[in-house]
């Protein structure tokens, strides 16, 4: 597996918890909001989730653009410096 | 640090009959806290009861003993705030919680919560719940947001 499959598959575990559904059921590109119902709390503990588990911080502003588990994955990998 | 129930009710917005907290044993704020819940078969979740019922009909609600939990994390977070820092915790969510064995009138809760998080206006609190030596709950996760006072009416009378 490569690092980035390995990010997005931890990635994915995170939200699939939040939002309560099963990881294979978190598309990489489907609209949080849209598609699963997600409410400003989730996005709030979805962001809180992966600065625990990866120890960066990432600044609130970024929510906004964590719409999907590919836009989470990009704001994430700028802030915690990965090379995926 | 010990809080007597002034001094709960000074901090928590909550009264009678959602002030799940009797006292505070000892806090670190910013790490953990120690509190006590007696239940009492006065309690208004046992009124209405009919005669005759089996022992478990008065097992203390699953959903006030998280609450109470969650007091406890709130005044631990309130406690490990900043001076100057202002609005009130509102319990958003609560993940991997287990029931162990069910609380009785008579029953004292002690909980053991531990403060694992804040950020972005957030606070996740862990821990468990104890009756004497038997653990009754665990608790994995339990978030809070922080919400401006004047958000949460007070009630006029």
């Amino acid at each position: 597996m490569s690092e980035r499959d390995q990010h997005m598959a931890e990635l994915r575990e995170i939200v699939a918890e939040v939002l309560e559904l099963e990881p294979e059921e978190v598309a990489d590109t489907a609209d949080f909001v849209e598609e699963y119902e997600a409410d400003s709390l989730r996005a709030i503990e979805i962001l809180a989730r992966i600065e625990k588990k990866y120890r960066v911080e990432i600044p609130q502003a970024e929510l906004n653009e964590m719409r999907s588990l590919k836009a989470v994955h990009e704001v994430v990998a700028r802030h915690a410096g990965w090379q995926d | 640090m010990r809080l007597d129930h002034g001094e709960l009710r000074s901090l928590l917005p909550h009264r009678y009959p959602m002030l799940l907290l009797d006292r505070v044993d000892s806090v670190e704020p910013g790490v953990s806290l120690e509190a006590v819940k007696a239940v009492t078969g006065c309690e208004p979740c046992y009124r209405g009861i009919g005669e005759g019922q089996a022992p478990d009909r008065y097992a203390y609600p699953a959903s006030l003993l998280i609450e109470s939990f969650g007091q406890g994390a709130a005044v631990l977070w309130l406690l490990s705030r900043g001076p100057g820092t202002t609005g009130l915790p509102m319990f958003t969510a609560a993940r991997d919680c287990v029931l162990l064995r069910p609380v009785y009138p008579g029953d004292v809760i002690r909980h053991r919560v531990r403060l694992e998080q804040v950020v972005h206006g957030a606070a996740f609190a862990a821990g468990s719940s104890w009756v004497g030596t038997d653990q009754v709950a665990e608790f994995g996760s339990m978030m809070a947001v922080v919400r401006p006072a004047d958000a949460i009416a007070e009630r006029k009378r």
